[in-house]
């Protein structure tokens, strides 16, 4: 096993280094079994939340009628029915994984992109330039982001722009140093080094060499990374830091819902298992990818 | 700004959140009300379960505290310096005993002081120190260590300090000592002296002897008092143990041989440790999900009220510097519905700032407009529609409640945004000046404390959305006055131009909850004491936990 | 990372090139060398956190006064309570004097409670530490006869149910665990306390029963990965290394293959994995401190954050950062010495 720095969950699966798993007696339907399962779900998740409330007429999120509290399960108008002050639990689920899957999307997308150029060219271009920038990202990585949160919160309130921002401490870094290991491995591969001994431009070797043959790394730890988000935001949410009620998330319902645990369990599990859910496929998507990838 | 959160400002707090509105809170809880004197126990020893077996042997107790609420004590327990002091009451008044005490219904009750006589038309206030007192490390307790106390107590920047609400305090020797008397002297009547005396840390004296020789920073962690129970150990805002003192002035108490203070994040975290068998009693419970829940296994007791609910406009800017938008907002708020539905019926409605547990309680207020939603569209119409920010703190009640009202005023047509802040953020709202309307508590057991009326309505206050001359010397002279009635017919006469202003709504009074085990008795808990902003003390020498 | 548990972006360096490459280098020269050199890198890393944490407190709004007094203070008492705090000065003179008392091996005292950094420190630290002991023993005990009995039979039943274990401990968020934990087995069954935290020296038993319910919070979805982890492993090792061909071709049985030898240089691996998760677990233990009422390490950041008590957070963020860094580093000792290919000079590329 190479020793794989890698974290406790979520990510770790990823630190498992592509050629690790052994390579799998099971056949090409198992394979893409693996990735398409995994994909139907997502695709499902996304299209409930970002497509379901226009097709199925559910309450709005963030509008109550006090009289309406209190509804239980498969109640005639509210499926899952409300909360205690009279809000539609499967529109606020609906509405709330759209919350926590644009705050993923959004918050990988910005680490894959800066993160992802910031370590290619830091690996490409090595020496102490390499050294002083990667020295940042370490200082980025050292630093408990839940300091940063909190002062992101406070100084410009809660939304969930301000959730993006702060999540992006724990993705810019992580992309920079995925991206700069994976273009220091095919830094010395042959058709790189004679596209620069040929004196093509280096932009054009970043751009045409260099990053094909590491998006793939980059794009298998997007989606396990995105689950991750998907979790930081509920923990932000846990510490009053994430997106602000009434606006639903999936992290603020959990949170909300523990406060009256006891005497109302459904309004932390329902949100609970739309979150494993979405973990779920996504780390079992990035691993079919994975997979996928290093088999090829 | 915010009181108390709105009175959820207790229970459902999450833990950060609760940790930021404790500062609010420090507000809200502003007044000790203490641990209960010696004439109430003569006049009701009957009437409760005590049975003054004598000292210690009411068993040991654990009390789970709120972190944001009375479960936070980063500066410590040094009166002068405790800025959390008033939300700590609750050990403040175990450690230290009080000078006054406020009993059921509002009683003035002395405990290490045995009286207080105003001098000079009010001008002077003189309070008698009961002799024979001992620190539990055996210093004496005297009339010149009270005035020692206080006079450092007004030198402290901390707000837990007289200072800001003895406005007109005599420039020199304020407090003079004589015999056994203190004086504090004032340059214009002061009626609301120990009301003021009861929500500031001037009722809490600290052994400045010992603290000389501990030094501040192991005085505040493990202070000499006279009160009822000495320090065992001290986790800053985590727990706090306690013993019986056994040199307590008042023989054959306290009760309880031990009492732990412990903090926990939230109402659900409290049930959750007391069914785990990790305390016994838990103190201003909110969520009426989890007393509910609760009530199946223990007592679940509401403490007396004295702190309403209500919409606060910004009077100065568009839309609330015209009557009819306010108007609107009083038409389409339909208090009795929220109540119901949000708090089970558990709050009277009220028309001001005062509420049952507190003096000059008018339920009604001539002029008051209550909720008629036609009029209200009406008014809407006629203002060629309204649109609003509305604003409140973090705090899941205050927020539960916003959201409901939001959807009242939407069915009258007006168009509304919510928002919640936490603390620094709301703060800024208001020095800002920009805000609209906001959901706040509004009032305290005597309107004229820090936090009372005037904390919202005064044009001195930076949290006051009303800037009326009228009003301030209405509500100056409430406060000036030493007699009652004069006081009260004052007060009635603020809310009545409140009223007719349309300043501010109310909507009922909030109070929180005690939920104990089935076999703890005692002021505070199984009878039920008036809170002097928004909860109330409970008064642990007299607390039993029967076997 | 910080707030959360399972979950983390902790990713050091993806790929097998990192620690190979280091591997390589740590074989062909002196061990201390590499080791001073990393050390003096470490040092920057360390000064850029505690400025980072500076200007970043400096962001938020309000300051020590106002948090301590409360709303209801007005700017002038917060202004004299400052001064009374000596904190009336500029940001970069604030930063200077806490950096030059460092330097000196001195803390400071906390603007709240005025007691020394270090005593409050002291206090805080045992807690989370035996936190995540207790959590990594959880993971262990779980992973490493899962990973064996998977490991014996790939694509097995049991192989089949602990990978869907292992998936699960590694989607499921460690709040939603601790909830429900707490749910369950403080509430309905009443088995462990719900919060609080017992001392070692108070009461051994009373101090694990207060510990379990939030060291499974956090060790339930470490086993998951850790599952995985080794699972990979041990059937690369099976399949790859020569002397588990030899030994399998001396006759030795299967099950003593995987335990005796290629079990014991997975572990090598695995406890460079557990080094470079101190970091990312003491995060993950704000989050489950604040559940539980635990008085850790993270449970005192956010309170301190909340009074803007600077000195405790940079005590704190400089903690955090050195178990990230020494993780990392000791991570990587951990390779050269322990892995018994590199240890031997012997190639591995």
């Amino acid at each position: 096993m190479a020793a794989q720095p890698s974290s406790a969950g979520v990510a770790g699966a990823i630190a498992l280094p592509l050629g690790d798993q052994p390579a799998a007696p099971a056949g090409r339907l198992r394979r893409t079994l693996k990735i398409t399962v995994p994909a139907a779900l997502l695709l499902l998740i996304f299209a409930l939340c970002f497509l379901g409330p226009l097709i199925f007429a559910v309450p709005s999120p963030t509008f109550t009628n006090i009289l309406d509290a209190n509804e239980g399960l498969f109640s005639p108008h509210h499926l899952f029915g409300t909360d205690q002050v009279g809000y539609d639990i499967l529109s606020r689920i609906l509405y709330g994984g759209r919350a926590s899957l644009e705050i993923a999307l959004a918050v990988n997308g910005i680490g894959m992109v800066a993160g992802g150029f910031f370590g290619m060219v830091a690996g490409y271009i090595g020496g102490w330039r390499d050294a002083v920038m990667m020295r940042f990202i370490d200082v980025l990585i050292a630093f408990p982001g839940i300091v940063l949160a909190i002062a992101i919160a406070e100084r410009l309130g809660p939304s969930e722009f301000h959730v993006i921002l702060a999540l992006t401490v724990f993705s810019v870094p992580a992309f920079a140093r995925l991206s700069r290991a994976a273009t220091l491995r095919v830094r010395e591969e042959t058709f790189i080094v004679a596209a620069r001994l040929s004196g093509t431009r280096t932009n054009r070797v970043l751009l045409r060499h260099v990053l094909p043959n590491i998006l793939p790394q980059l794009i298998t730890f997007n989606l396990l990374g995105m689950g991750i988000v998907v979790v930081l935001e509920g923990a932000l949410s846990f510490l009053n830091l994430g997106i602000p009620s009434p606006l639903p998330s999936w992290g603020n319902m959990i949170a909300s819902g523990q406060t009256v645990l006891t005497a109302e369990p459904r309004l932390v599990i329902l949100p609970s298992i739309a979150l494993f859910l979405t973990v779920l496929s996504l780390n079992l998507l990035g691993d079919g990818l994975r997979e996928h990838w290093s088999s090829r | 700004m915010v009181k108390v959160g709105v009175g959820g400002g207790t229970g459902r707090t999450r833990r950060s959140g609760a940790r930021r509105t404790s500062r609010l809170i420090v507000a809200a809880a502003c007044a000790a009300i203490a641990a209960y004197g010696v004439s109430w126990v003569a006049t009701s020893s009957a009437s409760t379960a005590k049975v003054a077996a004598g000292a210690g042997s009411g068993g040991s107790l654990t009390v789970l505290l709120n972190t944001g609420f009375e479960g936070a004590w980063p500066s410590g327990l040094d009166p002068s310096t405790d800025t959390n002091g008033l939300a700590n009451q609750d050990m403040m008044t175990s450690i230290f005993g009080d000078l006054f005490q406020l009993g059921p219904k509002g009683k003035i009750i002395p405990d290490l002081a045995t009286g207080y006589k105003f001098v000079d038309g009010g001008k002077v206030i003189d309070m008698t120190i009961r002799n024979g007192v001992k620190f539990s490390n055996g210093d004496r307790f005297t009339a010149a260590m009270v005035a020692k106390n206080i006079t450092r107590d007004l030198a402290s920047p901390c707000t837990c300090s007289p200072t800001s609400a003895w406005t007109t305090l005599a420039k020199t020797n304020p407090v003079t000592v004589s015999g056994n008397v203190v004086a504090v002297h004032f340059t214009a009547p002061y009626g609301a002296f120990i009301s003021s005396i009861i929500s500031s840390d001037a009722n809490w004296i600290a052994d400045l002897n010992a603290l000389q020789t501990m030094g501040a920073s192991a005085f505040q962690n493990a202070p000499v008092g006279a009160g009822p129970f000495t320090v065992v150990s001290d986790t800053p805002s985590q727990e706090i143990v306690l013993k019986r003192n056994p040199g307590y002035w008042q023989s054959g108490y306290p009760l309880l041989q031990n009492l732990t203070f412990k903090t926990v994040a939230n109402d659900e975290a409290a049930y959750e440790a007391m069914q785990a068998g990790q305390g016994q009693v838990y103190i201003d419970a909110s969520s009426p999900q989890i007393e509910a829940e609760a009530a199946k296994t223990y007592k679940v007791v509401e403490e007396k009220s004295t702190s309403p609910y209500d919409i606060q406009f910004n009077t100065s800017i568009a839309p609330f510097n015209n009557i009819e938008a306010r108007q609107a907002i009083y038409y389409a708020t339909n208090a009795k519905q929220i109540d119901d539905k949000l708090f089970n019926n558990l709050f009277p409605l009220t028309e001001s700032f005062t509420a049952p547990g507190g003096l000059f309680y008018e339920p009604k207020v001539p002029g008051y407009i209550g909720y008629n939603l036609a009029k209200a569209k009406a008014l809407v119409k006629k203002l060629g529609g309204l649109t609003v920010n509305f604003f409140t703190i973090a705090i899941p009640t205050a927020e539960e409640a916003t959201d409901a009202m939001a959807a009242q005023w939407q069915a009258a047509g007006i168009k509304v945004t919510t928002a919640n802040y936490p603390l620094a953020p709301l703060i800024s709202q208001f020095t800002g000046g920009k805000w609209q309307v906001a959901l706040q508590t509004a009032g305290a057991w005597d309107p004229a404390q820090g936090v009372g009326v005037g904390f919202r309505f005064d044009s001195h206050s930076p949290f006051s959305g009303v800037h009326s001359t009228q009003l301030d010397t209405i509500l100056e002279n409430a406060a000036g006055s030493t007699n009652l009635a004069t006081r009260k017919k004052d007060y009635a006469a603020a809310a009545a131009l409140i009223a007719k202003e349309a300043w501010g709504p109310f909507l009922f009074s909030y109070a929180p909850d005690q939920i104990f085990a089935k076999n703890v008795t005692g002021p505070g808990l199984s009878i039920p004491l008036p809170a002097v902003a928004v909860s109330a003390t409970v008064l642990w020498q007299d607390v039993t936990a029967t076997k | 990372m910080s707030a959360s548990a399972p979950a983390s972006f902790d990713l050091r360096e993806g790929g097998e090139a990192r620690p190979r490459h280091l591997g390589h280098r740590l074989a062909h020269s002196s061990l201390l060398r590499v080791l001073g050199r990393r050390l003096l890198a470490a040092i920057p890393v360390m000064w850029g956190v505690t400025f980072l944490t500076f200007l970043v407190m400096n962001l938020v709004p309000g300051n020590v006064a106002r948090s301590l007094l409360g709303a209801t203070a007005t700017p002038a008492q917060v202004n004299a309570y400052q001064a009374k705090l000596g904190l009336n000065h500029s940001f970069f003179v604030l930063y200077g004097n806490w950096l030059g008392n460092l330097l000196q091996g001195n803390f400071g005292n906390s603007y709240s409670s005025h007691a020394p950094v270090t005593s409050t420190i002291a206090a805080q630290l045992p807690v989370s530490f035996e936190l995540i002991a207790y959590a990594f023993i959880i993971s262990l005990v779980i992973s490493v006869p899962l990973a064996l009995l998977a490991a014996r039979r790939p694509n097995g039943i049991i192989d089949r149910l602990s990978m869907t274990f292992s998936m699960a401990g590694v989607s499921v968020a460690n709040y939603v665990l601790a909830v429900v934990l707490v749910w369950v087995f403080a509430d309905v069954v009443s088995a462990f306390p719900a919060i609080g935290f017992v001392s070692i020296g108070t009461n051994f038993g009373e101090n694990l029963r207060s510990l379990t319910l939030p060291a499974i919070a956090v060790g339930l979805p470490l086993a998951g990965f850790y599952t995985r982890l080794l699972r990979a492993d041990l059937l690369e090792q099976l399949q790859r290394e020569d002397y588990v061909v030899t030994a399998r071709a001396k006759g030795i049985g299967p099950w003593r293959v995987i335990v005796r030898h290629a079990l014991r240089n997975s572990l090598f691996g695995l406890i460079t994995v557990i080094a470079l998760n101190f970091g990312t677990l003491l995060g993950a233990a704000v989050i489950i401190e604040q559940i539980f009422s635990l008085p850790g390490l993270g449970n005192g950041l956010i309170q301190a954050i909340s009074n803007h008590d600077t000195p405790v957070i940079e005590a704190t963020v400089l903690i955090f950062a050195l178990m990230t860094v020494g993780g990392n580093l000791l991570a990587d000792i951990l390779y050269a010495v322990l892995d018994p290919r590199i240890r031997y000079g012997s190639t591995t590329e």
